[in-house]
């Protein structure tokens, strides 16, 4: 008997730890930073509780009902509680939460913070291309990581190269799908800066799960600023090691499906490098982006992430991986 | 019938069946048996032995059915092959066989005038799977059925081929001239390995040579050591390369390696440059790929500043590459780091790019020509007005 309250205690523990965990998380919907995702969190909590209230009323009806004394009974029967709480009940509480859902989503449109930026997004085997466009129409492109700035509205141009993907950052905004052919816009708003982490949220393929990114939001200068840098061609190696391995990186082919801006690569097949080593993760938010991670996904990339369009670099001996690894990383 | 007769017989039955069993064990132990290849099989074990090959043979050979066999180039494959790997015992024209061979028991079938008694589906069922208790092995490279089929194109051709005709599809038209002994000596054994790699393999004298083989000068040292060293250790698969890898030693591989590394200037054959729509497709995806297909320009690796363990394409034979490309396609070339590269990218090639891709590698000649300078960029075209509004 107490082992079995001991057991039941720890799992109750467990369990209230992973919702206090998820509430909290990066990548969770209850803890919105977004004025969308603050929208959506209201809608949960109204219907959660609205449900759970009516749930409580139902209940107690039925209980008195089946167990009250014989006048409530007999109350309770009469032909106008039935018709008051089997329809104009119902009809009219889902009458108002449509009509509060019908709301919430047509308010999008209308919202302060002045001029939307707009920031294209293409959903890729398994990863995303993320293109921006500066004030002077210049196209920057980046991968697997959105920088947004805080308080203004940003307009998400939603693509596919493939397959049915779907874009969600559950801490700033609903998901919505990216379909081939076709262009969705997701506009989103920040409130507070802060990383948060998205997810491919329609099932792409067998690394699905491994198709995830992070959206920085910034404050606007310092937006500004990161955005003049990304725009910026890759800096030069900074070491006889990151040199080297810039050299190997353009004998070996990399730049037919990789850019470096500022270098000959210019590849447009798999992600843009040229800041890679700036970037909060590698491979979509898989691996942390440091030179061991480089190095492991260069030799190793279909164990990682089986599947995906690289193919495996096993021609590097170990000096001209942490080489290759070395340069990629200071492209920061 | 009673029931105790029937018992009795079944007795009887299985008394002499044991017997015959024990003392068949016992024939075998003593040895009386004589397995000694200089004695004749009686005709009647003669015959039935043929038969059950022949049958067996005919029967396993049943749902083969044979590509076209009649492109010269793939006769002179299976050709080469053949005085290297099958002529020793099986014999060619002006080519007779060892007596050592002649001792064999089974004598190996003289193919000149043996090969027509099997269709080519049986041919390539023999070359393929080898037979047992013959002394005739299994082809090397069992995934490589395109390697057996050039086998069997050239044994259709052999029982009508003269003397001249077998030494020229064979051994080659260039064939080191029989240089005196003094010469011979201090070329040393590498006179007579470079002439393995010549019955296929382009020479000064005859750039063009085979065009399913690929064309080895102006490829790096450091790729072609790499080749050979994957077809001797079996990472890289082909029943005609493997055994002519595996037999050279560190020192001969360096040096077959570093003769082709170092001619340079042969091999200029397109001289006249063509230019076709197929070309042009071709072009196209060498020097730019198909970004929304994955296809990556091949040029970023196979051109002239990559690493040097890169194969480089210019010139190469179209039919070498399109062989190449399908092997990779059907997951053959995967087993080395390079292969694997490729590996992945093959399949993301259709039919049609690869034979455009093949038709432009051919159609562009081998630039490596050093002694001569490079021709003077033409002039550029003069600029069309602009017109104004």
């Amino acid at each position: 008997m107490t082992r079995r309250t001991t057991w039941a205690n720890r799992m109750g523990t467990v369990v209230a730890a992973l919702f206090l965990e998820a509430c909290r998380g990066v990548q969770s919907a209850l803890a919105p930073q977004g004025i969308d995702a603050e929208r959506v969190a209201g809608l949960f909590w109204v219907m959660t509780i609205g449900a759970a209230l009516i749930l409580i009323l139902v209940m107690f009806v039925t209980a008195l009902a089946l167990f009250g004394p014989e006048s409530w009974r007999r109350w309770l029967s009469r032909d106008g509680i039935i018709v008051a709480g089997g329809i104009v009940f119902p009809v009219t509480t889902l009458t108002a939460l449509l009509g509060y859902g019908f709301v919430l989503t047509s308010i999008g449109d209308s919202r302060p913070g002045g001029e939307s930026i707009k920031i294209a997004v293409v959903g890729e085997r398994w990863w995303w291309r993320v293109i921006y466009r500066d004030s002077a129409g210049r196209r920057i492109e980046s991968a697997n990581e959105l920088r947004i700035p805080v308080g203004r509205p940003v307009e998400i141009e939603l693509t596919s190269a493939d397959v049915i993907h779907s874009f969600w950052a559950p801490k700033l905004a609903g998901k919505l799908d990216m379909i081939p052919g076709r262009k969705n816009v997701l506009t989103l708003m920040a409130k507070e800066a802060g990383v948060s982490r998205g997810q491919c949220a329609e099932y792409c393929g067998g690394a699905h799960a491994l198709m995830a990114f992070y959206v920085v939001a910034l404050p606007q200068p310092e937006f500004e600023r990161w955005l003049a840098h990304e725009a910026e061609p890759a800096s030069a190696p900074p070491t006889p090691q990151a040199l080297a391995g810039m050299t190997l990186f353009a004998a070996s082919g990399c730049g037919a499906c990789h850019a470096i801006r500022g270098t000959p690569a210019a590849g447009a097949i798999g992600p843009d490098l040229t800041h890679v080593g700036g970037r909060l993760s590698l491979a979509a938010a898989t691996l942390p982006n440091d030179e061991a991670a480089f190095a492991r996904w260069i030799k190793d990339n279909q164990h990682i992430k089986p599947g995906n369009l690289m193919p495996p670099y096993g021609i590097f001996s170990d000096s001209e991986l942490a080489a290759v690894s070395n340069y990629l990383a200071s492209l920061r | 019938m009673t029931l105790p007769a029937a018992k009795s017989i079944a007795i009887c039955v299985s008394a002499v069946v044991v017997t015959l069993g024990v003392g068949a064990m016992l024939f075998v132990w003593s040895g009386a048996y004589n397995v000694a290849a200089s004695e004749q099989h009686f005709a009647v074990t003669h015959w039935l032995l043929d038969f059950v090959k022949r049958r067996s043979v005919e029967t396993q050979s049943l749902l083969i059915s044979a590509p076209p066999l009649d492109d010269p180039d793939l006769v002179r494959l299976g050709g080469a092959h053949y005085h290297g790997g099958c002529a020793p015992c099986h014999g060619g024209p002006g080519d007779p066989r060892n007596p050592v061979v002649q001792q064999m028991y089974p004598e190996p079938a003289d193919l000149p005038i043996a090969a027509p008694s099997w269709t080519p589906g049986q041919l390539f069922w023999i070359a393929k799977n080898g037979l047992k208790f013959t002394g005739m092995p299994a082809w090397v490279a069992q995934n490589r059925d395109d390697e057996v089929w050039a086998v069997v194109a050239f044994l259709r051709a052999l029982p009508k081929m003269s003397d001249a005709e077998y030494r020229r599809l064979a051994i080659g038209e260039a064939e080191a001239p029989r240089s005196g002994m003094l010469e011979l000596a201090a070329l040393g054994s590498r006179a007579e390995i470079l002439s393995r790699c010549h019955r296929c393999h382009e020479t000064e004298s005859s750039p063009s040579a085979n065009r399913l083989v690929p064309k080895l000068v102006g490829q790096s040292q450091a790729y072609l050591e790499m080749s050979l060293r994957n077809y001797a250790n079996g990472l890289r698969s082909s029943g005609i390369m493997q055994p002519i890898a595996a037999e050279l030693d560190e020192a001969n591989l360096v040096e077959a390696a570093k003769h082709y590394a170092q001619h340079r200037s042969v091999g200029k054959m397109a001289s006249a440059p063509l230019m076709s729509e197929k070309i042009e497709r071709g072009r196209r995806i060498a020097t730019a790929g198909v970004p929304e297909k994955g296809i990556p320009p091949c040029l970023a690796c196979h051109a002239g500043k990559s690493a040097a363990t890169f194969p480089k394409l210019e010139g190469q034979h179209a039919a070498y590459i399109v062989g190449q490309l399908r092997l990779w396609r059907r997951g053959l070339r995967d087993r080395t780091v390079q292969g694997a590269i490729m590996a992945a990218i093959a399949p993301r090639l259709t039919d049609e790019q690869i034979e455009d891709l093949a038709a432009y590698f051919e159609s562009v000649a081998t630039m490596q020509v050093p002694t001569e300078a490079p021709p003077p960029p033409p002039p550029a075209p003069p600029r069309a007005p602009v017109r104004r509004r």
